[in-house]
């Protein structure tokens, strides 16, 4: 026993050493002192980040860092994605959208108070090609030529109305070149700067990185050169990454001061000290009907794709998914030039979907309708979207075998058109309505779908006719009469336009959806 | 975990020299690491094999949708992953690296898989140490008590908690717990290991509750073991569950043993009968179970990492799977294997050293 007592009060009394050099030498952990504490703002978001690097970055989550830490040389205002401003340059196009101009401002800085030169411009973009990485494909066919110091010069091959809306993707930020360089940067796959990337940033924007892990946290500070119009009010920014129902939760408590994440669900009731913006995401999802016969004899029928057409009830869809929802009248999602309205979307009449059936001759046989289970766009759930869509076509008489698969293996037969029905849906790659030319035939979406490039005469002449380009009020024209030929003869239903619905506490102002960034954290601000 | 029978004396007929014999504790640890090691290969294996034989392509699920369609793009791609080779030159190659400690890099963080895995590791570790010591703790007492009084109100009580943290789905308790105990009582603080308004602590160990004693950061200790408190709590609540009932039938068994009647009748204090006698002999068959529950609580705290933002492996190993990031999937199979091996062959030492019978068997 006093071998024992004697260990314990050894215990003890080093326990008490250790703690008294701890407290002696102990400093806070904080990152502000108690004044300037109120300019951290914290953002929940559901991670789905990869990098940090612009060159590599095509992820949500990304482009809403990137967006903070790097300008782009056009940008769009707010939320309005359908006109493009300038950015850290002002653009001249060709008639033919075939030379863009950009000329520098000169009025912007990158964080390290050095200028921005057209050498940067070069950089930046031709390393976007030349990594390979994900976002290479947004300037494929671009050749990107220096004119004098302040002027670069953008030309393609064949027209290209979207160019300017795709220069405001923050994948194709600016970078300081001689500080990428000097990390390992090149304009070839053999860059091997994201790591450097990864943890500094090295852009202009109105934030620094000055953190970055990929499952957990991304803090940014603001940046002190930074000259643009939007000064941020926060001078520090934690994005964390949490799950949907953990978002509610934390900006109820007081935790986040913005929830990126929240379905139609989720959102409805929130009230009080917690705002609530809905708007319409630019995610439309889709049904596709296999034009192949090969793959499947019936749902390459024009009558049976008819029939699914007026079979499905989408008010009964819309309601299922919850606040911000909206039907989608066409594929191109309603923010973007080009719309349809809502009078232009498909209807339900069972009895025309009965008639249509019958002409088919559809005999009562299964049809596989294949989707994503573990996809939840907006809130959501694909599953339950599809055992609706099944009760719905089984009103009607058409005999529906679910096929659930995750989304990593499920890509694979979408991507090479054999599902006899798909549930997708279609992000955009960038705010213009010629992203939405995948749906034609014999391009990537149409080609899901079994639909040849010699499928449809008609749906391809229009389609060919959108891409040469036009004023905006052409362009608008011609995508809406190609949306309204592919509603009535095309092989795809759209069915929903999810809400995107952000969180904020009340005392937090400036919270503005756009359809590329998410949000603008620098545009953030505080009551 | 039981060895093979230990080798006999040589017999060679002629007086040899011989070297001194090892400890029997000695010559079984070394069995027991060899076996370890021979099931590590083992595991690689498997790993790599049922990873590949997943239905789906890395570059659908890695490259966005766009990407997918340039041929250059997904040839840089599989050549940059080494998946443009055959399997088994995928599996050697993936073998040799292993050997020089390189788990391959990640297709999804671009990171290679063992500085993430060093990075999750030390977050999933930090709530499942917590969490087994108190469920050893509760367990053992609540199993013992339970034991005691068999068939009184207070083991059927007993019964009914344990069995209630073994059926409650654990990430339904976290968001209750979380609803009440951040939201409704703020007693507890939001998701996530720290507060955003601290900093993390220099990373030495990656437990941030050790790193920021480390540091001299009082605040940041006190902010990260409250951020411990619920994660640590819903993973506590199962295990206890576990442990309380293996431990009750545990010590039931060792009651009715001859030595443990002689010495109550003998007269020695409860306490004593208790510690030395009845939780000592219970002792391996508790032992195996919280080996078990140790490795279980590594691997298997996807949804309570999830619902607290808690970036640990459990996290690490859902967003891999998700994305077909097969180093990943493979990096995180491996050290679950390995977790698991490395557990068992503590408890098979321990065993050892509580059992002299197991290590001369």
């Amino acid at each position: 026993m006093v071998y024992r007592s004697a260990k314990t009060r050894i215990a003890i009394g080093s326990a008490v050493v250790a703690l008294a050099l701890v407290v002696t030498g102990c400093s806070s952990g904080k990152t502000t002192g108690s004044n300037s504490a109120a300019k951290t703002i914290t953002i929940d978001k559901a991670f789905d980040l990869k990098t940090a690097d612009p060159g590599r970055m095509y992820e949500p989550t990304g482009e809403l860092v990137d967006k903070a830490l790097y300008e782009t040389l056009l940008t769009f205002k707010g939320g309005d994605v359908s006109k493009v401003v300038p950015g850290l340059a002002t653009l001249t196009q060709s008639a033919d959208a075939k030379t863009f101009t950009l000329t520098l401002t000169g009025t912007h800085k990158f964080s390290d108070g050095s200028a921005i030169t057209a050498d940067d411009v070069v950089f930046s973009l031709d390393r976007v090609i030349g990594v390979k990485g994900n976002p290479s494909f947004l300037l494929d066919g671009v050749t990107v030529t220096k004119q004098d110091a302040k002027t670069v010069v953008l030309t393609t091959k064949t027209a290209t109305p979207a160019l300017p809306a795709i220069l405001a993707n923050p994948a194709l930020g600016i970078l300081n070149s001689k500080v990428v360089k000097a990390h390992g940067g090149t304009t070839t796959d053999k860059d091997a700067a994201e790591k450097y990337l990864n943890t500094h940033s090295a852009g202009s924007g109105p934030y620094i990185l000055s953190s970055l892990n990929l499952a957990s946290q991304v803090v940014l500070t603001a940046n002190k050169n930074y000259d643009g119009s939007d000064k941020p009010t926060y001078t520090r920014v934690v994005i964390q990454n949490v799950e949907g129902p953990t978002q509610k939760i934390n900006v109820q408590g007081g935790s986040a001061d913005v929830a990126l994440d929240l379905s139609g669900t989720q959102a409805t009731g929130l009230s009080g000290s917690v705002n609530v913006t809905s708007d319409p995401s630019a995610n439309v999802i889709f049904l596709l009907l296999n034009q192949n016969p090969k793959i499947s004899k019936i749902t390459s029928n024009p009558s049976f794709v008819k029939a699914v057409k007026e079979a499905i009830d989408y008010s009964d869809l819309v309601s299922i998914a919850g606040k911000g929802t909206s039907q989608a009248p066409g594929v191109v999602p309603s923010m973007f030039l080009g719309a349809l309205g809502a009078s232009d979307a498909l209807k339900t009449d069972a009895t025309a979907a009965k008639a249509d059936l019958a002409k088919s001759g559809y005999k009562g046989q299964s049809v596989t309708l294949n989707f994503p289970s573990d996809i939840t766009l907006n809130g959501i759930e694909f599953p339950t979207i599809a055992q609706r869509i099944q009760s719905q076509l089984k009103a009607v008489g058409i005999t529906i075998n679910l096929a659930p698969a995750p989304v990593a293996t499920e890509l694979d037969a979408y991507r090479n058109g054999t599902e006899n029905i798909g549930l997708w849906y279609w992000g955009p790659d960038y705010p213009d309505p010629s992203d939405y030319l995948v749906f034609t035939p014999g391009n990537v979406v149409g080609l899901r779908a079994g639909w040849s490039a010699t499928a449809d005469a008609g749906i391809s002449s229009l389609a060919a006719a959108a891409t040469v380009g036009g004023t905006d009020t052409e362009r608008a024209a011609q995508f809406e009469a190609l949306q309204k030929a592919l509603n009535t003869s095309g092989p795809f239903i759209p069915l929903l336009q999810p809400g995107n619905n952000i969180a904020a506490k009340s005392t937090v102002t400036g919270v503005v959806y756009n359809s590329v960034w998410t949000i603008d954290i620098a545009a953030l601000g505080k009551k | 975990m039981t060895s093979s029978p230990a080798s006999g004396a040589v017999r060679t007929g002629k007086p040899a020299r011989t070297a001194p014999a090892a400890h029997p504790f000695v010559r079984y640890a070394v069995r027991r690491v060899i076996t370890s090691i021979l099931l590590v290969i083992g595991v690689t294996l498997v790993t790599f094999v049922l990873t590949n034989l997943v239905p789906g392509d890395p570059v659908a699920a890695a490259l966005g949708q766009r990407a997918a369609e340039d041929p250059t793009i997904v040839a840089h791609f599989r050549a940059e992953y080494g998946l443009d080779k055959p399997l088994v030159l995928q599996y050697f190659t993936y073998l040799g690296n292993l050997v020089h400690g390189n788990l391959g890099v990640s297709t999804t963080t671009h990171n290679p898989v063992a500085s993430d895995l060093a990075k999750a590791l030390p977050a999933t570790l930090e709530i499942a140490i917590g969490a087994i010591v108190l469920s050893v703790i509760i367990g053992v007492v609540l199993g013992t008590v339970a034991a005691y009084r068999r068939g009184k109100v207070s083991d059927h009580v007993l019964r009914v908690v344990s069995l209630a943290g073994l059926s409650v789905p654990t990430f339904w308790l976290a968001l209750v717990l979380y609803y009440v105990f951040y939201f409704k009582l703020h007693i507890a603080p939001g998701s996530g290991r720290l507060s955003s308004d601290f900093n993390t602590p220099h990373t030495v160990t990656g437990l941030y509750t050790i790193d920021a004693l480390l540091a001299g950061q009082l605040d940041t200790f006190f902010d990260a073991l409250s951020h411990l408190f619920l994660p640590v709590l819903v993973l506590t609540l199962y295990t206890v569950g576990l442990l309380t009932r293996f431990v009750r039938t545990a010590v039931l068994e060792i009651l009715d043993q001859d030595y443990v009647r002689a010495a109550r009748a003998k007269g020695l204090p409860t306490r004593t009968v208790v510690w030395s006698y009845v939780l000592r002999g219970a002792s391996i068959p508790v032992l195996t179970v919280v080996g078990l529950a140790f490795g279980s609580l590594l691997s298997g705290t996807v949804l309570v990492e999830s619902i607290f933002s808690w970036p640990g492996i459990g996290s690490y190993a859902y967003q891999a799977a998700s994305h077909l990031d097969l180093p990943g999937v493979m990096g995180v199979g491996l050290l679950i294997g390995v977790m698991y091996l490395l557990v068992n062959l503590i408890v098979d030492l321990l065993y050892g050293i509580l059992d002299p019978r197991v290590r001369i068997a």
